[in-house]
Parts: C-alpha cells; structure tokens; sequence
C-alpha cells in the first residue's frame, strides 16, 4: 500500500557528551519506498541510521515503527522483537566468524522464530542462490571475498523476513570490482519492493535506483527530494558544492 | 661432570623426597588451576555485568589481587583467618589439612583475578560489530554472547589461560613458607641433610620444568584440538 508510513522520525537527536550529531531531524519513510541518505563524512548519517534500530540510543526524540515508539518507556525490552522486522547491513558485513554461511543464515530464524532447520536451510539456499552463491553454503567467512559476504550479509538479513532494511555504507569497505555485484543484489531487492533505507556514497544508485534521496548534513537534512529532482536540481549551496566534489 | 653424579646421587638418595615435593606441588596446582578457573569465569561475568555495583566489586577485587603480593595473600589467609575466628577445620584421614586447605584457597583467590582479566580481555577482543549485527537480527544480549561472542573469544582465551597454569605451577612455590611439603619445600629438606644445595636446587628446577614444559605441551595439544573442529 503505497502511502502508508511504516517508519518516521520526530524531531530526533543524539550527543555523544558535547558533540551534537544529530539536531531535531524529523522524517517519515514509506512501506516500499527506496531511500538513499547522502552528505559529507561526520554528517551524522551512519548515527542516524543506527539510531533507527536503536544501535545508538537517541538522546530525545521519538521513533515510530509500525506506529509503535520504540524510545517510548518500556519498549526497550521489546527491542529484539522490533529488530528482527528491520534488517541492517553494515560496511564492514560482520558476518558471524564462528559459524558456516549456512549457519551464519539459520541461525537466527531457527534460535528466534522457532523455524524448523530443514525449512531454514531450504529458504537459505534458495536465496543464496539468487545472489548467486549457492554453492558457498558451506564456507566459512574467512574463505569469502568482501563482495560475497556482504551479499551474504543481505541474505542473513532477508531470512528474517525484515519489513525495513537498513543499509550502513555497504559497498564502502569493498574493492571497486566488488561494488557492482553488491548492488545489483540491492537493485533486485529494491525491484522486489523491499523498503530500503540506504546510506551511500555511490551517487549513481542514489540517483538510479532510490525513489528519494536525503542530504544530511551538520546533522539535519539540508535536502530531501524525488532522487532525480535532487540531482537535477540542487537547491542548498552545501549539497550544490557537495555534489560538486563527488560527481 | 662431579657436579651431575652429586645430582645423580642425590636423586637415588632422596628420591622419596624430591617425589613427595612434586606430587604436593601438583595437588596444590591442580586445584588452584580448577578453583581459579571457575571462580575467574564467574568474576570476569562479574566484571563485564551491566549492573553497576556487581562490576565495581569486581574491578576492586582484581585490582587489589593483583597489586599485592601472593605471598602477602597467603600469609593473610593461613595466619590471619585464624586470628579473625574463622579456622579451617583439620581432616583427620587428610594430612595437613588445614595447611593445604589454605594454601590452595590463596592461590585460588590469587589465580581468579588474573583468570577473570584473561577472559574479559578475550571476550573485548571480539569485534564489537558481531555483536551489533547478532543484536541486529533479533539476538538477545545473552544470546548474542553465547552463540557469537563466546565461541569466538574462546580462541583468544585458550593460549593465556595456558600461561597462567604454567604460572601457577612455578608459583605454587610460594606454599612453603606454610609449610606445605611441596617440591621446594622438600629441596630444603634434602639440602639441610646434605648441604648440596646447588645440585639440589638443579634437581628442583629441572624438576619444576618437566612440570611446567609437559604441561604447556598438553595445552597446546588442546588448542589444536579445538582449532581443527573451528
């Protein structure tokens, strides 16, 4: 259903002691919606994103997930039933090192949703297959390249059949000749009508593949427009020098 | 060449001895490597609880151990515990009891702290991200920490915690100032009846090395062991 708001933000913000990283953001995200969220180094976006699976606790502000506040008091016991419905893959992929692909994508279905194992494993090789890995079930991380765990990461993500998925730079720790294998993952995922929240360096998927596209910077959003109207049209002069620099 | 017939001959002399002095040295070692372990595990939860005052407790009690003396710790528990009212009860189909008793509880004590530092710097040395992304698909903390975490701290754990027995082996030395007929202790005896006290002390050393180099080989065993089923 198009329209409908499965996640906004208000008016949220985070300080680690002094330093204010994120000021007063307040923004709503839509079920299917494609978001890449852009801006210069230590703009806040990572912490922004993180904030939304409350990897970062806000300092205030609120989070609306499915119409629930998840800063509200008491809901932080619930946190783990809210983060398996939001997927987060992050630069650094942090695939489960003492543990096998296939293992690494069972492991939490089975352990939390009580999935049965043979069930896990079918769903597990029938989406390692569409990345196009069916046949590294059975490697452990160690013996993958960046680009392989990272789509592996999004397959471990997927198999909690996640209603949001998060996105934290995921082809900024990978070799240029891995990035495109990761985003095509991506784009399928984005086709297939996943909601994806993406925070990104690579300005062609924002622009290509994102219905909408955030420029945060200083630690609120300077920009937030149709991606091809932000790329086209810059308005603020930060995002008009930034894109600048990286186009 | 006189020097290791004296050696030689000591050792068929008082060999009773010398053997006496080990067996003791490794019951103290034994249990101490046992007692430590567990109550190190436990200490290091202690000391990497979310809960305040239980970490504080921790903190205070490694820190403490570990910047006074074994010997001061050992003293404190055989003489000073019995001045405070609390004695340690003598077993009468034990020998010596009481004295084992103490020593081993020191040692114990004395081991926990440097245990519990050994695990909780395995577990931190863990990248914080396999924690954030087990947390990220629905895991609990404990959860996190036992499928995640543990298995992968254990590999660093392994290799120090080797140390530490083998330390613990040259440092059960330190019991014979109780008088516990350990093998430095049963040295003296031998050295007071036969005023070798060079060969002597030979025969201890290479006596308290077969024991610590047989040991650190088992150990590595282990961790080969544990690294082949990854």
């Amino acid at each position: 259903m198009a329209g409908e708001k499965i996640l906004r933000v208000v008016d949220l913000c985070k300080s680690f002691h002094r330093l204010e990283v994120l000021r007063h953001i307040s923004v709503d995200f839509e079920r299917n919606e494609v978001v890449s969220i852009i801006g210069p180094s230590g703009g806040g976006k990572s912490t922004f994103l993180r904030c939304l699976n409350l990897l970062e606790t806000p300092t205030s502000g609120h989070i609306l997930f499915d119409g629930v506040d998840l800063c509200a008091k008491g809901q932080s016991k619930h946190i783990d039933a809210h983060r398996q419905k939001m997927g987060m893959v992050f630069q650094q992929f942090n695939l489960f090192n003492n543990m096998n692909v296939m293992k690494n994508l069972t492991a939490a279905p089975v352990r939390i949703k009580g999935m049965a194992k043979e069930s896990a494993e079918a769903k597990a090789l029938e989406l390692l297959g569409r990345v196009g890995l069916a046949d590294r079930a059975d490697a452990y991380p160690s013996q993958l390249s960046g680009g392989q765990k990272q789509r592996i990461a999004i397959v471990r993500s997927l198999m909690m059949d996640p209603e949001v998925m998060l996105f934290d730079e995921p082809t900024s720790a990978l070799d240029p000749e891995m990035i495109g294998e990761v985003l095509d993952v991506m784009k399928n995922l984005a086709e297939s009508g996943m909601t994806m929240i993406v925070v990104t360096h690579e300005m062609r998927f924002a622009r290509e593949v994102s219905d909408r596209t955030i420029f945060l910077d200083g630690g609120h959003i300077e920009e937030d427009k149709p991606s091809h109207e932000l790329f086209a049209h810059p308005e603020s002069p930060r995002l008009v020098s930034f894109l600048d620099k990286v186009l | 060449m006189e020097f290791i017939q004296t050696m030689g001959k000591l050792i068929v002399r008082y060999h009773s001895f010398f053997e006496e002095g080990i067996v003791n040295t490794l019951i103290i070692a034994a249990f101490t490597v046992l007692l430590g372990t567990i109550f190190g595990t436990l200490m290091s939860g202690m000391r990497m609880s979310r809960i305040l005052p239980l970490r504080w407790l921790a903190v205070a009690y490694i820190e403490f151990i570990r910047g006074t003396p074994l010997m001061v710790q050992l003293m404190f528990i055989f003489y000073g515990l019995p001045m405070a009212g609390f004695t340690l009860p003598d077993i009468s189909w034990i020998p010596n009891f009481s004295r084992f008793a103490a020593g081993i509880i020191a040692m114990s004590i004395n081991s926990c702290a440097y245990v519990a530092e050994i695990i909780r710097s395995g577990v931190q040395a863990v990248d914080y991200g396999q924690m954030e992304a087990a947390r990220s698909v629905g895991f609990s903390h404990s959860q996190a920490m036992r499928l995640v975490v543990l298995p992968q701290a254990v590999r660093n754990i392994l290799p120090a915690l080797g140390n530490e027995f083998v330390t613990v082996i040259k440092e059960s030395s330190i019991v014979s100032v109780i008088g516990i007929a350990d093998l430095i202790f049963r040295t003296n005896d031998v050295i007071a009846l036969t005023y070798k006290s060079l060969a002597c002390l030979a025969i201890a050393a290479l006596c308290y090395f077969a024991m610590t180099f047989t040991g650190g080989r088992l150990i590595a065993l282990a961790e080969r062991r544990m690294n082949h089923g990854r």
